[in-house]
């Protein structure tokens, strides 16, 4: 029975430590209460009246009554009085620094009501006074163990408070974001909406990080200071702020990901791109007289329909600047309206790199959005990408 | 006495209730299906059986007999209708101060002061074209109030051309071939030198189109020449031809008679004028070609200006469509082989002259022009075009690059020369020789920036030596084509400057065409849109567009 209950126990330390949803506070054994310690006579009568209270619990409650029987034998031998022996008084140590290593260690305690409370059960004497660590007087037929002597007296002080909580990690960054706001937060901060654009890490991304239990609300919470912090005005953020809130961001940075922008360069050509259905065109815009060369050829040898020449130079014409500039494209790919349509995409942006003040206008003319439509590929099953063959009843 | 019954049962109880013959249906009441029902089946006739020839389903298009309610057209009536040309709109504005090309305006210095501006035909030279078929139906001549031109840069020189080779009193010929994108305004450049050589009181033969006598829609037939080659004639055509030269030039060829004697299958009068004689061939096909060949003779005979009736004016001949003659013929010979288009005796005329071998001894202009939306592959006429279009630059750039030498051969270092004409030249040049021009200028440019010795820069001169387009050896070039275009004159004809496009506008403005006010802008907008200014383009944009 003894070896069912070892097992028990094992297999619920040990599905505890792997789901930390799991890790509930174990019951603690009827031992480590204040309970009263009687004589052995009146311990015997005490405790028959409570089995029929605690038969209920098998055989775990009589196993631990049967040890407490024998611990109290033997203190009943030395000590005839009885005492309801309180809880040794919690010692709170005024020692602020005694988390500044952040790192765990181990401290000795120097008191007498400690070392006693190393023997088991509570027959602990009078509260300890606090203070130096002492070896304390061990019960003599003990003193023989110097090992488990040690232990009692070592107490390991861990790296962090938050030790404590059920989310150490998560509850060390949200104090440590908080106390940096409570230092930062007179700095001046950018207008609402002109944050730099920044992706902080996924609920999920953050949670497999720190491998704790941690609720989407604590999180935003967490979410919530670093948005207050990067609010900061650029030019007086602190490193240690800048620090902090880079390990709370993706590792890609989508934003960041922004286009070249185009420039005009030394000789006063802008180069841009523009691309429709599957076309696509290099447009070179440079001031001029109103001159346009497509792929060598001039503007009514390349586009036979003047539907697809008036598309072509769109920006141009909606701009009244077909006499300001000259046109020198390449276009390549597709048939004949989705090479003028790319033409007038790459005229568009590259006016713009001249003209930034006509997007606007551009963008009413209907030159500035890239149509992303395209050719829809054929299916299985159908005769094109939507046509279905024939319906035949049987 | 009173009776027990009323009259009426009396009446009845005389007359028998019920008899046992029957009363005939028409007693007995209106309508009855009696009578019918009793009667016997009609009698089926017997109807005379058509004999089909095919048994069983036959198409029957009975129903839908096409009613002909219209008169069918004469013959030729479609064509005509086709090809007719409509030279006038009442509906447009009659442009006030519209001047006319006059036998004084044509002249290379007056003619200047209407550059850049429309101007009108008077109603002789429009007829003298319309007789030469050099209006033609795709124009739009039918969207203004009377004939007009833009008289261009490239009119003016030919006025001046015309001038010059009219005081060189019959020693200078010119033979040009004008060449350009489609709806350049060739063929109109053609007419316009048309116009200006009527009005000088030139005798003006023109080809309307070469394409008419190469694509074997003419009856055609073989002659053997004096030196044993087959050539072929097409008499009809040389009969339309005939009657298009009478009536176009009626008026100087009435005044010349013959100079010599001729062979012909019908005797000609003694003092036969000229007039007579292409008449003659206009009427008859089968005199077509021996007339067309006195003709020929009796142009190209010195002028005796003392004689009279000898006098020969100077001769402009033009042909629209050359690209066609420059290849083979759609005719095939006795062997099943295709005729070349040389190998016909009008075209050979006409490539004779063109290219020099026959002489104009009283002076003239040979112009061709090609086409450009129906153009034929014709690559070694193509060829030539671009290769003597590029020697007519090739002194220009030779002549810059000595210049630079020289210049260079002075000057410290390369930084010192200026290449300001190099960027000026660029544009001005045909393809084949701006691309070699823009190698040596990057070299140039590049000797300029890293502020390198003069030497360098000579060197760079030295290896410039411009070339003009080959013919890949490994293509069968056609000689006959070769041998015509080498001595050959070329001109490209570009598009429009912008002073140019706004005449043309103004024109349009004024006509009532173009609803809108010509502003810069918008001349630079239908500039660019037409490509630069391609004529006929910025006609289509602003006068044909509907919208």
């Amino acid at each position: 029975m003894e070896s069912a209950l070892l097992r028990t126990g094992f297999r619920r330390a040990m599905v505890a430590c792997q789901n930390p949803a799991k890790r509930r506070v174990a019951r603690q054994p009827r031992r480590f209460f204040a309970t009263p310690v009687e004589p052995q006579g009146e311990a015997s009568e005490l405790q028959s009246a409570p089995d029929a209270v605690y038969a209920s619990n098998g055989g775990r409650a009589a196993k631990s009554r049967a040890r407490a029987e024998r611990v109290n034998k033997d203190r009943a031998v030395s000590d005839h009085d009885q005492t309801f022996q309180a809880a040794p008084q919690i010692r709170f140590t005024s020692d602020g620094e005694q988390f500044s290593s952040s790192r765990p260690s181990a401290e000795l305690i120097e008191n007498d009501t400690a070392s006693r409370r190393g023997r088991g059960g509570y027959g602990g004497g009078p509260p300890g006074r606090g203070g130096a660590a002492s070896y304390g007087r061990g019960p003599p037929n003990q003193e023989d163990d110097p090992s488990r002597n040690i232990l009692r007296h070592i107490r390991i002080v861990p790296a962090s408070p938050s030790y404590f909580t059920a989310t150490p990690r998560y509850t060390d960054d949200l104090l440590a974001l908080s106390a940096l706001l409570r230092k930062h937060q007179l700095l001046p901060l950018l207008p609402p909406g002109e944050a730099p654009r920044v992706a902080w890490k996924t609920i999920d991304q953050y949670k497999t990080e720190l491998a704790e239990p941690i609720r989407s609300k604590s999180y935003n919470t967490l979410l919530q200071l670093l948005k207050r912090l990067n609010y900061i005005h650029p030019s007086l953020i602190p490193d240690e702020v800048t620090e902090s809130l880079e390990k709370y961001k993706r590792d890609v940075q989508p934003h960041l990901n922004v286009p070249n922008p185009i420039i005009v360069n030394q000789y006063g050509v802008a180069k841009a791109v523009g691309r429709r259905k599957s076309s696509s065109a290099q447009v070179y815009l440079v001031e001029g007289t109103g001159e346009c060369l497509i792929n060598g050829k001039s503007l009514t040898e390349y586009f036979g329909r003047l539907h697809d020449r008036e598309s072509a130079i769109w920006a141009l014409k909606a701009t009244q600047r077909l006499d300001k500039y000259n046109v020198w494209a390449l276009a390549a790919g597709g048939g004949t309206t989705g090479q003028a349509e790319s033409i007038t995409l790459g005229v568009a942006r590259a006016l713009l790199a001249h003209e930034p003040d006509l997007k606007p206008a551009l963008r009413r003319a209907g030159c500035v959005t890239r149509d992303p439509k395209r050719v829809e590929r054929k299916k299985p099953g159908k005769l094109k990408a939507r046509k279905m063959p024939a319906w035949v009843k049987r | 006495m009173s009776s027990s019954m009323c009259l009426r049962c009396l009446k009845r109880s005389l007359v028998p209730i019920e008899s046992s013959l029957p009363l005939t249906a028409g007693q007995r009441a209106a309508f009855s299906t009696s009578p019918s029902l009793a009667a016997n089946p009609p009698k089926k006739t017997a109807k005379p059986t058509k004999t089909n020839a095919r048994q069983g389903k036959t198409l029957k298009l009975t129903k839908n007999k096409r009613a002909a309610t219209t008169r069918p057209p004469a013959t030729g009536e479609r064509k005509a209708l086709r090809k007719r040309v409509v030279l006038s709109n009442t509906n447009a504005l009659d442009v006030p101060g519209l001047q006319d090309l006059t036998t004084d305006s044509v002249s290379g210095v007056k003619l200047r002061e209407l550059q850049d501006k429309v101007a009108g035909l008077g109603n002789d030279t429009v007829d003298a074209l319309r007789a030469l078929e050099a209006f033609k139906p795709t124009q739009g001549w039918s969207l203004f109030r009377r004939p007009a031109s833009l008289v261009r840069r490239e009119t003016v020189e030919l006025a001046e051309l015309l001038q010059a080779i009219q005081d060189s009193n019959g020693h200078q010929v010119e033979r040009r071939v004008v060449f350009g994108e489609k709806v350049g305004g060739k063929s109109v450049l053609l007419l316009q030198a048309m116009a200006m050589a009527y009005l000088k009181g030139w005798l003006v033969v023109h080809y309307p189109e070469a394409k008419d006598m190469t694509i074997a829609h003419t009856a055609y037939q073989p002659v053997t020449t004096a030196d044993g080659k087959t050539i072929y004639i097409q008499p009809q055509y040389t009969a339309h031809l005939l009657g298009n030269i009478a009536k176009a030039n009626r008026g100087l060829l009435s005044n010349m008679r013959l100079a010599g004697q001729h062979q012909l299958p019908v005797p000609l009068p003694p003092n036969c004028s000229l007039l007579r004689l292409v008449e003659l061939g206009a009427n008859d096909a089968d005199l077509a070609w021996p007339v067309w060949q006195a003709l020929w003779t009796e142009l190209t005979t010195p002028s005796q200006p003392e004689q009279e009736g000898l006098q020969r004016p100077p001769l402009f001949v033009g042909m629209d469509g050359v690209d066609f003659i420059m290849r083979d013929s759609a005719y095939l010979d006795s062997e099943a082989q295709p005729v070349h288009a040389h190998e016909l005796a009008l075209v050979r005329d006409y490539a004779d002259i063109l290219s020099g071998k026959t002489s104009l001894p009283n002076g003239g202009l040979v112009l061709a022009a090609t086409t450009g939306s129906n153009r034929p592959s014709a690559p070694t006429f193509h060829h030539y075009l671009n290769r003597n279009h590029a020697e007519a630059h090739l002194p220009t750039l030779v002549s810059l690059r000595d210049r630079l030498r020289a210049q260079a051969v002075d000057a410290h270092s390369a930084s010192d020369l200026n290449f300001a004409e190099l960027d000026s030249l660029l544009s001005t040049l045909p393809p084949s020789l701006a691309d070699q021009l823009h190698t040596f200028r990057r070299r140039a440019m590049a000797s300029q920036r890293s502020n390198a010795s003069v030497a360098k820069f000579l060197a760079a001169c030295d290896t410039f030596q411009p070339e003009l387009p080959h013919w890949d050896p490994y293509l069968a070039i056609d000689q006959r084509v070769a041998d015509v275009m080498g001595n050959v004159r070329v001109q490209k004809l570009q598009g429009l400057s912008k002073e140019e496009a706004r005449g043309v506008m103004e024109y349009y403005a004024q006509s009532g065409m173009l609803r809108h006010t010509v502003t810069d802008g918008l001349v630079s907008e239908k500039w660019t849109l037409a490509g630069n200014g391609i004529i006929g383009e910025l006609e289509k944009g602003a006068v044909r567009a509907r919208f």
